[in-house]
């Protein structure tokens, strides 16, 4: 029997490296396969706690993170189709017009 | 048990970090695909086999084969590495240093607070469907009208934008009709 914590700690582990990623690369599209790692860690938490506390809803919670995460794909994605029209790449310091 | 967690923990944290260090975008993709389906092999082992299932078809072989698709035909060109100045370094080491003062307690604590599971959950579609079309009926139909939104408003960024123009009579010449189909 693995004690629930361990899955806890990988959770964490993955959602660091997910921040650290975020924070690191210019590629919009490496950037959002990171925020991805992050939602992955935190869908963790949720099935572990789920079996820790012995009932579905976490299992019902991450369902639901999982729809919101492939509409936010769909419109993030598009996002950055419409950014690479315009700016011809896909760097995050290219979008920088807002900029004083 | 222990080492095939151990394994599927390592490959996991593995390709996370291949993931965040491949400078080639097509390559963070595959890293990630594979991060998807340890997390897959993860909740198949915490007794949520329906999630499992979930996160194969609709992570793993939606989500990032639209990443693919986007890396395909934006023709993504390798990153360069940035040099990190000195500032920035010691700045990250003495963040690094504060969020392990942080985060070792928690861990001592970690260890002792959250209760082991008595008996396995039953994560089967059955179980679950039977929750989500029950008690989680709305979130569930919400969640339907949230897709179709997304959908919506993904063509709608995506797409590209052409005006038709047309003489006064309000007539629309027949060049124009062609180049904005």
């Amino acid at each position: 029997m693995i004690p629930i914590s361990w899955y806890l700690i990988l959770a964490a582990v993955c959602f660091f490296i997910g921040v650290l990623g975020f924070v690191i690369r210019r590629n919009a599209i490496v950037v959002f396969m990171c925020l991805e790692i992050m939602l992955n860690a935190v869908n963790l938490t949720f099935v572990a706690f789920s079996q820790s506390v012995g009932n579905l809803q976490g299992q019902l919670a991450v369902f639901f993170v999982m729809v919101v995460a492939a509409a936010e794909a769909s419109i993030g994605l598009a996002i950055i189709i419409a950014l690479f029209r315009s700016m011809k790449s896909v760097e995050t310091s290219s979008a920088a017009e807002l900029r004083h | 048990m222990i080492l095939f967690f151990a394994l599927i923990a390592f490959i996991m944290v593995a390709s996370a970090v291949a993931v965040v260090l491949f400078r080639n975008p097509l390559q963070s993709a595959l890293a990630l695909i594979l991060h998807m389906i340890c997390v897959a092999a993860v909740y198949a082992q915490l007794d949520a086999h329906f999630l499992a299932a979930v996160q194969i078809v609709v992570y793993a072989g939606a989500i990032m084969v639209l990443v693919l698709f986007l890396v395909m035909l934006l023709n993504i060109k390798v990153e360069k590495l940035r040099p990190i100045g000195r500032v920035y370094m010691a700045l990250g080491v003495l963040a690094g240093a504060g969020f392990l003062v942080i985060l070792v307690p928690v861990l001592q604590k970690v260890f002792t607070m959250v209760p082991d599971p008595i008996a396995p959950l039953e994560g089967t579609a059955k179980a679950v469907g039977r929750i989500l079309y029950t008690e989680y009926l709305f979130p569930f139909e919400i969640a339907s009208v949230l897709i179709f939104v997304a959908i919506v408003g993904a063509v709608m960024v995506a797409k590209r934008n052409y005006t038709v123009v047309g003489t006064s009579s309000g007539e629309v010449p027949e060049s124009a009709k062609e180049a904005s189909r």
